[in-house]
């Protein structure tokens, strides 16, 4: 229960320092793009404006949710250490792991805010477009929530041992390379060679298939989702989140902040 | 005052500390630490001096559980320094400490109250103490980026105390600051002594732990050279005496030279250093051999040079005379 408390204050502290340092402030430019695609749709007779919109919408979200756990994510710890704040703090009865999570839902918990404050702004536009608005587009927000909280858990990891120049390499790579593994197994399953075929299949298993998490096409064009399409990428989800926070976890206890 | 502290229960104890640091990437390794032990007593304003470099905050890192002992064993009130829970009786300031400085003096406190395990009834009543005791409740609401070095210092202090703890450890906490601010640090931790804490200092600065510490350990090359009480220490140095001469014979001069004299020549004059003992054979020869006195000052050595000897560099010691 202590243990809950420090995390939970340690949580509360890194949203109070996300919003104090402004970084909710990205929100404008997703209001500012949201409302121009809008205005720039209503001066074309076009068939599919709500489409678009959604479209553009739907890719907005997930394209700032993504930039922000990233770039925000993968100075979670380094800077504390850098800036030695790190010091006073590890000197209270707290585990460095209730750190490293604490740190983490924080991050999470202000991603999330910003989630849904541009889910609203989406849905509030969609409404004015006159778009249609489903369970499709709620279940492909859930799911844009969990692809952050796996990018916010793999620049977390590399925050723990690395600068922040390298870990938002790593981190933008795994990101990228996370939505191609599909195409990359798919390309590899045509290939003469067995041993191709086996590798293409490997990383596609071991690195995160982010494309799971992406029901934007569903969303957009009313397509039917099925309960599994939701519940399975959330338990991958929450399971990668859960090895990589453990990995996470291994390192920082065994670190010396020199 | 020896017997009592000596009774007085152990809160800190080292033995035998080593710490290698890996060089670079490769498998080559440094040794800061190499095999140190002491203890600090309750209740003792302890001194842990030693120049740069020597392995004090290296020694206060490993005491902290911000890094790992490569051999060796720390105990804090019986508590091995890799558990935390213990960490409920420890309070720390690091050097140049840094703080989340979007936050108020007010808000950082709670803060570190709430994860100190501080219960939610007490805290304010805790925090409101603190920022009086630390005179910086006109500041309590601003943010911490407005705050002098001065005042980060005492701030600094209040969270380790957010906790009540029983033992503080104090990395440089003179460091950066001006003669007021350093005579502000000095008086709050005499308070804390005063107040029945142990306190543990990190220094290099001699004048404070004259004037503050009981006990000193000093550290030099990762090695404890002494371990004792202060005033001990400083009353090992020599007293010397300066005797300023005119027409002293060459002759004699150099035969005070061969017995450990330092010369000085001042215009047409000659001082000679020695030990005091020393003093009233070496002036009676001089009088003997037709030289006049002009005058003759005693005094005790600085404290850089007592420093200086106890740690086994006694060119360096003469220099700084």
């Amino acid at each position: 229960m202590r243990s809950l408390v420090r995390i939970a204050t340690l949580a509360a502290n890194t949203v109070r320092e996300a919003v104090r340092n402004r970084v909710l402030y990205t929100l404008v430019f997703f209001a500012v793009l949201l409302i121009g695609t809008g205005v720039l749709l209503s001066t074309l007779s076009y068939v599919e404006q709500e489409r678009i919109l959604q479209d553009v919408g739907l890719a907005a979200i997930r394209i700032f949710g993504a930039a922000i756990a990233i770039f925000v994510g993968i100075g979670l710890i380094h800077n504390e250490v850098d800036r030695r704040t790190i010091y006073t703090i590890l000197s209270k009865p707290l585990s460095r792991t209730e750190f490293l999570l604490g740190k983490y839902f924080g991050l999470l918990a202000t991603l999330l805010l910003q989630l849904t404050i541009m889910g609203a702004a989406f849905a509030t536009c969609s409404l004015l477009m006159g778009a249609p608005l489903t369970v499709a587009h709620g279940a492909a927000l859930v799911l844009a929530a969990m692809e952050i909280a796996l990018l916010v858990a793999l620049a977390t990891l590399f925050s723990v041992f690395t600068t922040p120049t390298l870990a938002s390499l790593f981190t933008v790579g795994l990101y990228l390379i996370g939505h191609l593994t599909r195409n990359l197994r798919d390309l590899g399953q045509h290939s003469q060679v067995a041993a191709i075929r086996a590798i293409t299949a490997l990383l596609h298993r071991v690195l995160p298939d982010l494309e799971s998490f992406n029901l934007s096409i569903q969303a957009v064009h009313s397509l039917p989702v099925a309960a599994s399409d939701v519940w399975l990428p959330l338990v991958y989800g929450t399971g990668y989140v859960v090895l990589v926070l453990y990995a996470a976890s291994l390192i920082f206890e065994r670190r010396d902040f020199r | 005052m020896s017997a009592s502290r000596g009774s007085r229960a152990e809160v800190v104890r080292v033995e035998g500390l080593v710490k290698d640091f890996r060089v670079g990437l490769g498998v080559r390794r440094k040794r800061v630490l190499d095999g140190i032990s002491f203890t600090v007593r309750e209740g003792e304003i302890f001194g842990f001096v030693g120049p740069n470099g020597a392995g004090k905050t290296t020694t206060l890192k490993i005491l902290m559980g911000l890094i790992f002992a490569t051999e060796g064993r720390a105990a804090i009130v019986g508590h091995d320094v890799r558990e935390t829970e213990f960490r409920e009786h420890v309070g720390f300031l690091p050097e140049n400490p840094y703080f989340y400085d979007y936050l108020t003096g007010r808000e950082i406190l709670r803060f570190y109250a709430r994860l100190s395990g501080v219960s939610r009834g007490l805290i304010g009543k805790r925090v409101d103490t603190l920022l009086e005791w630390v005179g910086l409740v006109h500041a309590a609401d601003s943010r911490l980026r407005t705050y002098s070095k001065g005042m980060l210092q005492r701030i600094g202090i209040a969270q380790a105390l957010v906790h009540d703890p029983q033992v503080v450890f104090l990395d440089e906490p003179m460091s950066g600051l001006d003669p007021i601010g350093r005579k502000e640090i000095r008086d709050l931790i005499l308070r804390l002594r005063e107040e029945g804490k142990t306190v543990f200092m990190n220094t290099h600065i001699l004048t404070d732990v004259e004037m503050l510490c009981d006990r000193v350990a000093i550290i030099v090359k990762g090695k404890i050279r002494y371990e004792g009480i202060t005033q001990q220490f400083l009353g090992a140095g020599r007293r010397e005496t300066d005797i300023l001469f005119v027409n002293l014979p060459a002759e004699l001069a150099g035969r005070f030279e061969e017995r450990g004299a330092l010369l000085r020549g001042v215009g047409d004059r000659l001082e000679v250093r020695v030990a005091e003992k020393e003093a009233s054979g070496v002036l009676r020869e001089a009088l003997d051999a037709g030289a006049e006195v002009v005058t003759v000052t005693p005094h005790r050595a600085s404290l850089e040079t007592i420093f200086l000897s106890a740690v086994g560099l006694p060119q360096a010691a003469e220099d700084a005379r």
